[in-house]
């Protein structure tokens, strides 16, 4: 009925030739993850060992592991998350479930956008002047974490706004008619929907803090420090320092060195990427609904 | 649930006990020059041994940083591989500082070129032909040789960032005060980028510290003008004053040091300390028998 007209075949060719496009374009973009893990494995895998990750820098840094380091970094993630996780989904569940749409609401959004957009070098020098001289807190963890928190207070509080905000609001409605208060509603009903997406805001906000330099750089993390920090106002090693520190400031450092360390660094977020992962799918399928 | 608030409850109590409970220990801030920072970083290393109670917790940056933090009253330290300006000073004396300088060795600045460059002797006239505003110097042809491996023989020029205390030596010596940079120079941040980047460039030319140099990399005999006999960058030529681009390296305390810092800084200056310096390549500031 209908012939195969030369339109027809030149759409069909145009059609043909955007799919094969755009699968090596979807293609091409593994291919950076994959080459940076492959070098680095293929560089720096040799140097990973027990002793490596659990023993402290000797020789001037040229030599012996990264442990305070890795330490050092496992501190500054958990503080800034003990601060910003609280904050950031109480600020979440205000402005999704108490909070009307008003100028103030709309004023707060516009905050927490331009927080987000804000670049991580001028966190660093906010974080000198407020945490390390306002509040003297001198360069220590916990002006180090603070900063980290509030730039990553952005990310946990949207993910949590819209994880809140996924959860139907009937929900909601057939718990308040059962004569359940707000708080009710949120403790019981919404956030035990929500914590899966939560997490997610976690992630990354893990994934990022693992890996900035800047911000901590002039806050609270040191080029070398002969002892571990014992608490929040200590000064501590950070690997992402270390790795710029090793690559870059320290002659006569073994090729594999910067590159052990990247690897581990990589390898944290990895791991705590697929453990999340991994639970939020667990959560996901308790889901009833 | 009940449990779940509970413990939450005494994980951030035990974090803020933990806070106070630390054990008290003598922290020294030490903070500064990137060309002192690895130097700063063996003291820190070796004094652990010295003394287990004092910890010296090192960070780099630049003079420039290591100065801004000793104005600011945030360092015990300040590592500077140049001077306080008078301005600097007069600002930390106006926040209630008053910096002491220390001599702890002295830095020869080498000039670095390609291992292949047949470039032997160079002249401070000629490198601030090469590097100073309106030099004549572009090619290496100008200089009178011919580098293998470099195309056009047009010079790569590597300097280091603006706020780094070789820069700002490097042009007080060479260039005279007065004059500026070439405009289209790499500013490297940090010695090792330097030394990095000439390693792998036929057609470079760099400086820093003569502590950062490798086996892959050809430092020439500078001599003051045309005619003088010229010196090769040692250690024992910065020490004795000879070699014509060396500059003392500097700690400044707030004060005269007392206490655990002035402990600190007497270990330095020791000849234990003074073998630390040498060994990293610098030139201590007296002669010392080291084993």
């Amino acid at each position: 009925m209908f012939a195969v007209t030369e339109l027809n075949q030149r759409d069909k060719k145009v059609q043909g030739l955007c799919r094969i496009l755009f699968m090596i374009m979807t293609g091409l973009l593994i291919l950076p993850v994959v080459l940076i893990l492959a070098t680095l494995i293929y560089k720096g895998g040799s140097i990973i060992s027990a002793d490596f990750l659990f023993s402290e820098p000797t020789d001037g840094m040229t030599a012996g592991g990264i442990f305070p380091a890795l330490y050092g970094t496992i501190w500054l993630v958990a503080v800034a998350l003990l601060i910003s996780v609280p904050l950031g989904v109480a600020a979440a569940v205000y402005l999704s479930e108490y909070a009307g749409d008003n100028w103030f609401t709309r004023v707060i959004n516009l905050a927490i956008i331009n927080l987000a957009g804000v670049p991580s070098i001028v966190h660093a020098l906010f974080g000198v002047g407020a945490f390390v001289l306002f509040f003297g807190l001198g360069t220590s963890i916990l002006a180090a974490s603070l900063t980290l928190a509030i730039m990553t207070l952005p990310v946990v509080i949207v993910a949590t706004r819209e994880s809140l905000q996924a959860v139907p609001h009937a929900f909601r409605e057939a718990c308040w008619n059962m004569g359940a208060t707000r708080w009710q509603t949120i403790r019981r009903v919404v956030l035990p929907n929500a914590v899966s997406g939560i997490l997610t805001g976690v992630i990354l906000e893990v994934s990022r803090t693992t890996g900035e330099t800047a911000p901590i750089m002039f806050t609270g993390a040191a080029f070398f420090l002969p002892f571990l920090p014992e608490s929040v106002f200590d000064q501590t090693m950070a690997l992402s320092l270390h790795l710029y520190v090793v690559a870059t400031q320290v002659p006569g450092v073994p090729d594999e060195l910067p590159y052990g360390v990247a690897l581990v660094l990589i390898a944290i977020v990895l791991i705590m990427n697929s453990l999340s992962i991994a639970f939020r799918m667990w959560l996901r399928g308790r889901k009833k609904w | 649930m009940r449990s779940r608030q509970l413990s939450y409850l005494i994980l951030v109590t035990a974090v803020t006990a933990y806070a106070s409970v630390a054990e008290a220990r003598t922290v020294i801030q030490n903070k500064g020059s990137d060309t002192l920072v690895n130097v700063a970083q063996a003291w820190a290393e070796e004094y652990r041994k010295v003394d287990p109670d004092v910890a010296v917790a090192v960070s780099g940056g630049g003079s420039g940083t290591g100065i801004a933090a000793m104005i600011n009253g945030t360092v015990d330290i300040a590592n500077a591989s140049r001077k306080m300006k008078d301005k600097e000073i007069k600002l930390a004396n106006e926040r209630g500082q008053s910096p002491v300088e220390h001599i702890v060795g002295y830095d020869a600045l080498a000039v670095f070129i390609h291992q292949d460059n047949p470039l032997n002797e160079v002249t401070i006239e000629q490198l601030a032909e090469v590097y100073g505003e309106d030099g004549k110097f572009e090619n290496w042809a100008d200089l009178g040789i011919e580098v293998p491996g470099c195309k056009d023989q047009t010079m790569v020029l590597v300097s280091r960032q603006n706020n780094s205390g070789t820069y700002a030596y490097f042009r007080q010596a060479v260039l005279g005060k007065a004059r500026d940079y070439k405009l289209g120079t790499r500013d490297m941040h940090g010695s090792k980028d330097v030394v990095d980047l000439v390693e792998k460039t036929p057609c470079a030319i760099g400086y820093s510290g003569l502590a950062y140099a490798t086996d892959h990399i050809k430092m020439p005999c500078v001599s003051k003008a045309d005619g003088e006999s010229c010196v090769i960058p040692t250690v024992a030529t910065a020490s004795d004053g000879s070699y014509p681009i060396a500059r003392p390296l500097l700690m400044y305390t707030n004060g005269e040091p007392q206490g655990a810092i002035k402990a600190y800084m007497d270990w330095i200056l020791s000849d234990v300390g003074q073998c630390i310096i040498q060994q990293k390549g610098y030139a201590p500031i007296r002669s010392v028998t080291c084993n």
